[in-house]
């Protein structure tokens, strides 16, 4: 008898160990092959700039496959499954009021080289088309990057721009930074001026994406307001989770519901646990179950910051690791549908919408309020005298 | 008696003349109707800015009842304008400060221009659309930048200019850039800094030749003229200078210079302004034949063109006051014996080539990878600029210590990049 229970017992131990091991290696497959099928729309990506820091934009001085200074290079972006990825061309705030311009094209000049030299990846600037190979899109991360330009806006959209955070962490004379004390522009900009509404509007009539990171509350309210379209969050978090400045709180989430726009979940470690020591996946996936609740699935994207800053949560070091995320879901009971929606179709869902309002719209009239013009008539002789 | 017969024979010939002018002027119209002119250079934008700040939709910015500027479309119509290459100037004053944005803004102001005229105007980038818009009736819009200061000694920027569709850079306006020479270096005015191009100066002219953007050599000295002509491996134009053989104005191409045109197969499309064409504040038609027919002595037939100018100077020839009077500068032409295909490739053939000769170099070059080495930072000037992302080996310069620097100051800005 006893020895009967002491096999029975040894079995029993023998399979708990077993079944639960398949279990985890069916969630990792479950993952890739989910994945595969609907390859991830990364929000937001400071790889430009790292070219710019390491190798002031000479791509001819490294190869993108195999780079390993960085968190993300080709191979590794294959092999974490990411189908698109906006890669942002953030210049500093230093710079505004100098020569942001100039460096902003300069970093969407670095970013069209780079897609048009590798045949991994493929320059797009509409929600249309699927291939195979990795869609490179652009994003401006700060207002300051127009100069308070309208005409330099339509230029950048010309150029294949598809989203502009309105500010960086510092307030641009139209726009408030949600960072204080880290700059000292325009500090009584509260919201968005005037001039902010209509750079807003200009956006979603020539069907841009309005994206709200590092905004403060005040203008992503004034934001919601005045914009006809959906909105973004291309690299923020969960407020309710961690206090964090550069993360969204509650009511906003469910304005944003109804605004039906986006909040791309970012994996910046700081504003992941708000100085907890352990930082891991489960410490991410928290901010993905709290903002399901509060403005539902369809709410939901990814935007990393990968290359954007230091600190990652444990097990998504780098651009390779999204699928361990996935799996991480799916272990929480997310299903493949809302899973899809997160990974690439809430946000593509966003980018028709603000792309068919950028159509409907008439053109309109926009003036740069810059009376610097009329003083050129005033001061200067014809081009040519 | 003899006197009579001489008096009957003046009088004969008085009102023959005038039939034979009305004669020239149909044929011109008749050439113009399927062979319209290719302008090479017209400030209307500047006059956008100035008069209404580039808002197009004021009422009186009206395109097709402007009446105060030297263009308008019923103007541009009855010059049988079929391609017009939009001036995006922006003054010298704006040199290190904020010329990058105000450039940008220019070439919004055409583009929104092309948008709101669809009927009038094709905003093109390529000699097919310019042929493509003669068919279908359109004025070819094109842009064309006016001085190198427009980027910023970077080659980022030019790259970006030429993909918002800029199909020419003047090198220089009338100031030097950090890498090149302007023509008040030959008057007494100025010294040369560069004598030409400095080196950074032939990596622009080269990168130009590498995306297809044609090289323009009005507003710049003499030297610059000639290194370019040396380097370039693509023909260049003068989109709006004339003879300096008839008028010593250094705005205007030395004989010299004119030689290099015919060899390389460039073009020198004349500019109408009455201080470059008589250097004198007085001007008739005639007179800008005559630098039409100095061109072609001396570079030949294929290296003239127009080059107006119009709404970028205030004293015009008379019989020229205006885009609607290109015509019969061609009437004028063909009563000096040109012949027809003399004057189509004037009015636009030249062009074409030129523009056509500089894709097929861009297609040589597909395959040479794009220029990246800034320029050495202390070639700069002004303090609207940051030296972000620079490093040592920007350019000529060797500042090693300067890396390392900038690497400790970068690596704990990355922490705010959250």
């Amino acid at each position: 008898m006893k020895r009967n229970m002491a096999k029975l017992l040894w079995l029993l131990m023998f399979f708990s160990d077993i079944v639960p091991f398949s279990c985890e290696k069916s969630m990792r497959e479950r993952a890739i092959e989910l994945m595969q099928d609907a390859r991830l729309i990364d929000g937001h990506n400071d790889f430009a700039l790292q070219l710019r820091i390491l190798y002031q934009n000479r791509l001819s001085r490294v190869n993108l496959r195999e780079l390993n200074l960085t968190h993300t290079n080709l191979v590794k972006l294959q092999a974490g499954y990411v189908g698109a990825q906006f890669w942002s061309v953030y210049v500093l705030c230093s710079a505004q009021n100098k020569d942001a311009v100039r460096l902003t094209l300069e970093q969407i000049d670095v970013v069209k080289r780079m897609c048009n030299s590798y045949e991994e990846l493929e320059l797009v600037m509409t929600s249309q088309g699927d291939s195979r190979r990795i869609a490179c899109l652009i994003g401006i991360e700060g207002g300051h990057s127009i100069d308070s330009s309208l005409a330099t806006l339509r230029m950048y959209y010309d150029l294949g721009v598809r989203y502009m955070t309105l500010t960086h962490s510092c307030n641009t004379p139209w726009s408030e930074s949600s960072s204080k004390g880290m700059h000292n522009f325009y500090p009584s900009v509260t919201g968005l001026t005037a001039f902010g509404q209509e750079v807003v509007k200009e956006m979603n009539r020539l069907g841009m994406l309005i994206d709200l990171s590092h905004t403060s509350h005040s203008t992503v309210k004034a934001a919601l307001n005045i914009s006809k379209a959906p909105v973004i969050f291309s690299h923020s978090s969960a407020f309710s989770v961690c206090n964090h400045s550069r993360n969204v709180p509650d009511d906003i989430l469910q304005e944003l519901k109804r605004n039906k726009g986006i909040i791309m979940v970012t994996f910046n470690a700081d504003v992941l646990a708000c100085g907890r020591k352990v930082v891991n996946i489960s410490t991410l996936a928290d901010h993905f179950d709290h903002i399901k609740e509060i403005a539902g699935s369809e709410s939901i994207g990814i935007g990393g910051d990968y290359d954007g800053v230091e600190r990652f949560p444990e097990g998504l070091e780098d651009v390779s690791k999204y699928p361990s995320l996935i799996e991480e879901l799916l272990r929480r009971g997310w299903n493949e549908t809302e899973l899809k929606g997160v990974l690439r179709e809430n946000f593509l869902r966003v980018f028709r919408e603000v792309e068919n309002e950028g159509m409907l719209t008439p053109a309109n009239q926009f003036n740069s309020c810059h009376g610097i013009g009329l003083l050129f008539k005033r001061l200067l002789p014809w081009p040519d005298q | 008696m003899p006197g009579r017969s001489v008096w009957v024979l003046l009088v004969v010939l008085a009102l023959a003349l005038p039939s034979t002018g009305q004669q020239y002027l149909e044929e011109a119209e008749r050439i113009m109707s399927s062979t319209p002119v290719i302008d090479g250079h017209n400030d209307l934008p500047w006059q956008l800015l100035n008069k209404f700040n580039n808002q197009l939709r004021l009422p009186e910015a009206n395109l097709t009842v402007l009446n105060d500027t030297h263009t308008n479309i019923p103007k541009l119509r009855q010059g049988h304008v079929g391609a017009q290459f939009w001036s995006v100037y922006v003054p010298c004053e704006t040199q290190n400060k904020d010329a990058v944005k105000r450039t940008l803004e220019q070439m919004d102001v055409v583009q929104r221009m092309c948008d709101l005229y669809p009927e009038t105007f094709s905003c093109v980038t390529d000699p097919d659309g310019i042929e493509l818009a003669f068919r279908s009736g359109k004025v070819a819009s094109l842009m064309g930048v006016e001085g190198g200061h427009s980027i910023d000694s970077s080659l980022g920027v030019l790259r970006t200019l030429y993909r918002l569709g800029a199909r020419y850079m003047t090198l220089t306006h009338s100031c030097n850039t950090p890498w090149a020479d302007n023509w008040l270096v030959d008057t007494n005015d100025e010294k040369p800094v560069h004598h030409g191009l400095s080196p950074f100066g032939k990596i622009v002219v080269q990168e130009m030749n590498r995306l297809g953007m044609i090289v323009d050599l009005a507003h710049v000295s003499v030297d610059t003229m000639k290194a370019v002509l040396n380097i370039s491996r693509a023909p260049i134009i003068f989109s709006h200078s004339s003879a300096y053989g008839i008028c010593p104005h250094r705005r205007n191409v030395p004989d010299d210079v004119l030689r290099l045109v015919n060899s390389t197969g460039s073009l020198v499309m004349v500019n109408f302004y009455n201080n470059y064409v008589t250097c004198s504040n007085k001007a008739k038609l005639s007179d800008v034949a005559d630098h039409m027919d100095y061109v072609k002595k001396v570079a030949g037939a294929k290296a003239v063109g127009f080059g107006g100018d119009y709404d970028g100077v205030t004293g015009l020839p008379t019989g020229l006051e205006d885009v609607s009077k290109y015509p019969a500068l061609v009437a004028e032409l063909l009563a000096r014996n040109w012949t027809e295909e003399e004057v189509k490739g004037a009015l636009a053939e030249n062009l074409l080539r030129v523009f056509r000769q500089v894709e097929r170099v861009k297609t040589d070059l597909q395959n040479t990878a794009p220029y990246e080495s800034p320029i050495a930072l202390e070639e700069l000037e002004g303090s609207c600029r940051t030296n972000y992302g620079y490093s040592t080996d920007a350019g000529t310069a060797q500042r090693p210590s300067a890396a390392l620097a900038l690497a400790l100051v970068l690596a704990p800005l990355l922490s705010v990049l959250y």
